[in-house]
């Protein structure tokens, strides 16, 4: 898009304010969706809940082939469509709803950096664990990913998903490592946020920030999602003011709002950990 | 600690020790360390004991080749800038190492080695005239192609297609980045207060290229050099850890004095390379001269293109008898 096309949908975008009929797009909630989706959405939800903008999830197979980055979540908003959180987080505050306003130059820079660690460590360590670890990949993800489609599609669509997936773990290096090097980072990653958070109750004062929903959504779901083995949720576990924070935000914003896809607590495949 | 360890780098240029964050990277968290090591400056992976450069050739573990690795290593071995950070400093480190492998080193592999301009007239021009023959004629395209793949797969194939958006979203993204860099450092010697840490070392390997090479499509370098205390940052760093050694004395000297040191320098390998050539040239002439018959050895006569005037001599003179 041209600068003047994009100036022009921004004015667009902030004209507007926000729908009663937004919604959000994820794969099917029970049967297909992967721990990695699953806490993109999860940390768009919870940042959406934040702003207090209401947000319907609706649940499609193909989420992700409707998607303009071929990410999830996505939302569609008015007549726009945006994907993943930080593009989201850029329109919403075209729409003037921003929960970063109130920090100053050096906390931006340091929640921007915390974000690009969730990014690059939790999320590259789902992204593993789901895609590169062979007994995950044969039992939980192959079944889950191809389940709406036919035989053979869904075994085709899941060997060329994880070709993907590992052309680019090699890219960036993460090929070579071992589960054990892999479970060292999420346990290094999840060190730094319980030191950074330390005994607040959001990263940044009393107020959440696209940060803690970030953080919130990756955690939880590692928390109650039943995986082969434990080792990741245990690695997590280790810190108790990291389970506090998610328990804290799963009940200040998630507790007595009805979704249409599936609430939370109504995880029937999921452990639900935080009870 | 026993025996010294062993640093392959690529060589320096540009004004800087080495011209690869990477290997700028080790090199400076060594020199903030002071590990004793041997350094040596090679201009082909080829010469480094791994393939790739950096490499660490250590006495009891082998050839270490990732500088994250190269750097747990000089930790282990008790070579550690990071002893007196807090453990928040710590985290803010993790945290702003990924902010700068996720945002800014990308963005700086494309000004280096996909940008067209910067490319063709500048990172390649560098390498081939530094590797020696014959590795410069396909080195650098291959490593172009292998930066170039690693940027399609982080990147997505919709953003290298469109160059605008590319520039736009991108590069914008890695401005900000600097300007939250600027922002964190403030009026700091270093990150985190007076004495320098793992984190310097890597925010120093990825600007000081993108400061001190001098590139024809220099937007995002324009940035940089518009945030004063980063400069002064990775002037300062430079002149206190790498006084003697800044680039290379081929680069730096003659450019004061005049083209003729360069000149004089280079004169050797010149000559010995005109001679090559001309040597390969006339070995070819004569092989196949031979192979093709035009010219044979056989015992007594010149040739076949020079024995006819001579037998039509002797016969004239035969006839004249």
């Amino acid at each position: 898009m041209s600068l003047v096309a994009e100036a022009f949908v921004t004015q667009l975008a902030a004209a507007e304010p926000w729908p009663e009929n937004a919604a959000l797009y994820q794969q099917l909630k029970e049967e297909q969706i992967l721990l990695s989706d699953n806490a993109s959405s999860l940390a768009v939800q919870a940042f959406l809940q934040m702003c207090n903008l209401p947000i319907r999830v609706i649940c499609r197979a193909n989420a992700e082939y409707m998607s303009p980055s071929g990410k999830v979540p996505f939302i569609h908003v008015g007549n726009q469509v945006v994907s993943e959180l930080g593009p989201i987080v850029q329109f919403v505050k075209a729409k003037g709803h921003s929960l970063s306003d109130g920090l100053d130059e050096v906390q931006k820079a340091e929640m921007k950096a915390y974000m690009e660690l969730v990014n690059n460590m939790l999320l590259t360590a789902e992204l593993y664990l789901q895609w590169c670890d062979d007994v995950t990949v044969e039992e939980i993800t192959h079944p889950r990913y191809g389940s709406p489609y036919p035989w053979p599609l869904n075994r085709i669509l899941s060997y060329q998903k994880q070709w993907e997936v590992r052309r680019k773990m090699k890219a960036i290096g993460w090929a070579g490592k071992t589960l054990e090097q892999v479970l060292e980072d999420v346990d290094q990653c999840c060190h730094a946020l319980s030191q950074r958070l330390g005994t607040q109750p959001y990263f940044f004062n009393k107020q959440p920030t696209e940060l803690d929903a970030l953080v919130f959504g990756h955690l939880f779901t590692i928390l109650t999602t039943q995986l082969i083995t434990d080792e990741l949720s245990e690695k997590v576990k280790n810190y108790s003011n990291l389970t506090a924070f998610c328990r804290r935000i799963e009940q200040q914003y998630f507790e007595g709002h009805d979704k249409d896809c599936s609430t939370i607590a109504a995880r029937s495949s999921k452990k639900s950990l935080l009870r | 600690m026993a025996a010294p360890m062993e640093l392959f780098c690529w060589a320096g240029g540009w004004g800087l020790p080495s011209v690869d964050p990477d290997c700028l990277a080790v090199l400076t968290y060594a020199r903030f360390t002071g590990a004793p090591l041997k350094v040596h400056r090679v201009t082909s992976p080829w010469r480094s004991p791994s393939g790739h450069l950096p490499a660490l050739r250590t006495q009891d573990e082998g050839t270490i080749s990732k500088p994250q690795q190269i750097i747990t290593h000089l930790r282990k071995q008790k070579y550690n800038a990071d002893y007196d950070l807090s453990a928040t400093q710590s985290a803010d480190t993790l945290a702003f190492v990924s902010l700068l492998e996720e945002k800014l080193l990308p963005v700086l592999i494309h000004t280096f080695w996909v940008d067209a301009k910067n490319y063709v007239e500048h990172t390649r021009k560098w390498y081939a005239e530094t590797i020696p023959f014959p590795l410069n004629f396909f080195l650098p395209n291959a490593m172009h192609k292998r930066h170039l793949e690693r940027l399609q797969l982080m990147w997505g194939d919709d953003y290298m297609e469109d160059e605008e958006r590319l520039e736009k979203e991108l590069y914008r993204e890695a401005r900000e980045c600097l300007t939250l860099l600027s922002q964190r450092l403030g009026s700091q010697k270093f990150f985190f207060g007076d004495s320098p840490a793992s984190l310097d070392a890597l925010v120093f390997s990825r600007l000081a290229p993108l400061l001190k090479a001098k590139l024809p499509n220099g937007k995002l370098q324009q940035h940089l050099k518009s945030l004063q205390n980063l400069c002064n940052y990775c002037t300062s760093i430079l002149s206190l850890y790498f006084p003697w050694d800044r680039g290379d004395p081929l680069t730096d000297a003659p450019r004061a004095a005049g083209t003729d040191g360069s000149e004089a320098e280079e004169d050797p390998h010149k000559w010995r390379k005109q001679l090559l050539s001309v040597l390969v040239g006339l070995v070819a002439m004569l092989g196949y001269a031979f192979l093709s018959g035009i010219v044979s050895i056989q015992r007594g006569s010149v040739g076949p293109a020079g024995r006819q005037p001579i037998t039509l001599e002797e016969e004239e003179e035969e006839e004249e008898e």
